[in-house]
């Protein structure tokens, strides 16, 4: 068939490519409704609940154990890889066709001022849930603009490790752990070992290796606010930061950059770790580590300390909550937090670390400090941890951006470019512009969207 | 009209997912826009930040350059070279040919992985045979200056794939009563390569060059996988950082700015080389028939 170009044949192939494109329309509006909205055969509601997972596919207890509590309400876990997660939720969201419960760790603020999360100040009233069962650091995570977005559920909490073979080694007392700054530093110069051409074999302790940043602990022991009170201003260039930063300077006037560079260069996971290796002598970790340890180097000796301060000073530590929400346009919200509460209650949350070969640690306070899960020395420090620990969400609106721009005021000072005080300037005026988009961004949003 | 309906599916899956998010990513472009909330029209806000006061855009830019720059060529010769070694080579030309061919059927994640150990600087393969001869190496992908070197220098590790073996079939396809012609005029290897061989695989070559500047432009995977833009913003190559954009910081308006710069200037790159192609390509046949 030859396409003649006159009216009729246009005409005509427009209506093939309508029919087409009708047809096509039809199967993509019936797909998801064969495929993903249940028609509860058995006249119980099902929640979808996406859980985030890691190397193995899990399937959390609590997910399992809500159908041993009640039995209207029936939890289809979906466990979704870790690097898809956030895109996967959003998506959902837009498309109108989201979870009832999700499972997340990016910050909850993040979500919030997005309008991807129900708030659920409503429910907490209603069943006057006892919020002070969780870490207080960690509900805090949970608020936006005065409300309510998430529950948390597990956390991390950090503390050092020290390698007590290395301490023996090097003529220390083992059951000495350092308890200030300056003790760690002059730790460094009697844990510091170099073979003959002046390569670094082991190392006390490197501020800047490991998944926490030593100086923003520092920081934080100091008193740093990195948000003004009104929320607009960012306050990273503070004498408070500055001065943090300043010890990280003071660790590479006495250790080469290259040395150190070249070293960390030869650390990975698992085995390789610098701590598990007995490569790196002090550590600040987490509580999912002593199992790490367990895995890979049974006979390790090692102790877990308080993390180091300053004189007078609070310690400091940073939590990153896994949170469960409830995402905007769920079909069954009130079941979800149903779920929710069922998940984040003390016996659920006990049950799930006993269940699991996971290393969880609770967010429910009452749950930590349970002789059940408080059973070794190192967890007692963990528990007592957390109540110094910080949000890492510190500038909400503009999250990834000031990570991103600390570590890398942070580099700049280690490789000698910058001295603290500009490196950290130059950090907040990138930040601040940001954020101030970001706020402009909200307003017009705040003013603009029909749903509040 | 038949051949339409045939050809339905494809049309409609242009128009759905490559013409439409096309259209919408250009409006995007002169939006702010997290994808869950609505966007905000701000004109030629974006473009504007990122030419004039973002300076990560600037370094991504010099980045990207570099490695295209310093890439291209060194590939292209990198490729042609092997593909002629080959040619000549009288016996086991397939085994070598193979063997060449061998590391670049393993995919870009993989090969970054075994290039982060091959540059280790303390326990690498690379830095411990340097230190046999008596060179101290560098710190390859944890130095500033060395870090886009590196990855150039790995990038090389798959001359002997797909562009040497067209390069190889080009090399054969030169008819050899050329060369006899240049013998009897006494002209001797260099003279052979730069007057015949040259001119006669020049399509191939102007091909693999306009390709390779469009790929290089797009380089990401190495750096997202080994040096996540580090350190120190040397290795931020062009797309890492729409990456971040787009997916860290989910500004998807401010993301498709970059896009749309991005395809722009590797439009103009192309149009330039074209034009520059009609001075040294050498088509046998006048490609317009």
């Amino acid at each position: 068939m030859v396409f003649t170009n006159d009216d009729v044949g246009v005409k005509r192939l427009l209506l093939w490519i309508a029919a087409v494109s009708s047809i096509a329309a039809a199967f993509l509006l019936l797909m998801p409704d064969g495929m993903t909205r249940e028609t509860p055969a058995d006249g119980r509601v099902h929640l979808r609940y996406w859980t985030i997972i890691g190397m193995k596919e899990i399937i959390p207890y609590f997910a399992t154990s809500f159908s041993t509590v009640q039995d209207r309400i029936v939890v289809d876990t979906t466990p979704i890889p870790w690097q898809e997660h956030e895109k996967k939720i959003l998506t959902s969201i837009v498309s109108g066709n989201p979870p009832d419960v999700v499972n997340q760790i990016t910050p909850v603020p993040k979500w919030a001022a997005r309008r991807a999360l129900v708030p659920l100040d409503d429910y907490i009233r209603r069943d006057r849930l006892d919020t002070t069962m969780f870490f207080p650091s960690l509900w805090e995570e949970m608020r936006y603009r005065n409300k309510i977005y998430g529950i948390p559920v597990y956390s991390g909490s950090y503390a050092l490790f020290y390698n007590r073979a290395l301490f023996r080694q090097a003529g220390l007392d083992p059951d000495r752990p350092p308890q200030s700054w300056e003790e760690i530093f002059a730790l460094n110069r009697r844990l510091v070992r170099r073979n003959e051409r002046g390569q670094i074999l082991t190392m006390g302790f490197i501020p800047n290796y490991g998944n926490v940043q030593t100086f923003m602990l520092m920081a934080w022991q100091r008193g740093a606010q990195f948000l003004a009170p009104d929320g607009m201003h960012v306050q990273v260039a503070d004498s408070t930061v500055v001065g943090a930063l300043q010890w990280i300077e003071r660790f590479y006037s006495e250790y080469r950059q290259q040395d150190v560079a070249a070293f960390l260069g030869g650390m990975g996971f698992a085995d390789q770790h610098g701590f598990i290796a007995g490569k790196v002598a002090m550590m600040i970790l987490d509580s999912s580590f002593p199992d790490q340890i367990r895995l890979y180097k049974p006979s390790l000796d090692y102790g877990v300390a308080m993390v180091p301060t300053f004189p007078g000073l609070p310690s400091a530590s940073v939590s990153g909550s896994w949170w469960l929400g409830i995402p905007r346009g769920a079909k069954h919200p009130d079941e979800a937090w149903e779920f929710i509460k069922h998940a984040v209650s003390k016996e659920s949350q006990l049950l799930e670390i006993e269940r699991t070969e996971e290393s969880l640690f609770p967010a429910n306070r009452y749950a930590a400090e349970d002789p059940r899960f408080m059973n070794t020395p190192a967890r007692e420090i963990f528990v007592r941890m957390m109540d110094f620990s910080h949000s890492p969400s510190v500038v909400p609106l503009a999250h990834d951006v000031f990570w991103r721009e600390i570590t890398g005021a942070q580099e700049r000072v280690i490789h000698g470019l910058q001295t603290p005080a500009v490196a950290l300037q130059q950090a907040q005026k990138q930040i601040q512009a940001i954020l101030d988009e970001a706020q402009d961004y909200d307003n017009f949003v705040q003013m603009h969207a029909d749903n509040p | 009209m038949l051949g339409f309906v045939f050809a339905s599916p494809w049309i409609i899956g242009f128009l759905v997912f490559g013409l439409y998010p096309m259209v919408m990513s250009f409006y995007f472009s002169m939006c702010r826009y997290d994808v869950l909330r609505i966007p905000q029209f701000i004109g030629l806000g974006n473009y504007d930040t990122l030419l004039l006061r973002d300076p990560y855009f600037w370094t991504a830019v010099g980045n990207t350059l570099y490695y295209t720059f310093v890439r291209t060529p060194l590939c292209i010769a990198g490729s042609l070279f092997l593909a002629i070694l080959i040619n000549r080579a009288t016996t086991g030309a397939r085994i070598y040919r193979t063997v060449f061919f061998l590391p670049s059927i393993i995919t870009g994640v993989v090969v970054s992985v075994l290039w982060l150990w091959l540059l280790n600087p303390q326990y690498g393969l690379i830095n411990s045979t340097l230190q046999l001869i008596g060179i101290e190496g560098p710190l390859w992908l944890q130095s500033p200056e060395w870090s886009k070197p590196s990855l150039v220098l790995m990038s090389l590790w798959s001359i002997g794939g797909g562009r040497m073996i067209v390069f190889l079939a080009a090399l054969q396809s030169v008819p050899p009563h050329l060369y006899e012609v240049v013998e009897l005029d006494g002209g001797g290897a260099w003279q052979k390569f730069r007057h015949v061989t040259l001119p006669m695989i020049s399509p191939v070559l102007f091909l693999w060059v306009v390709l390779e500047v469009i790929f290089s432009l797009q380089v990401f995977t190495e750096a997202y996988v080994m040096t996540k833009g580090g350190p120190l913003n040397s290795t931020l190559f062009y797309n890492l950082y729409l990456y971040y954009k787009a997916f860290d910081d989910f500004d998807m308006g401010y993301a498709s700015a970059l896009a749309w710069l991005l395809l722009l200037f590797s439009v103009l790159v192309t149009f330039v080389q074209f034009r520059l192609g009609k001075r040294w390509v050498y088509y046998e046949a006048d490609p317009r028939g």
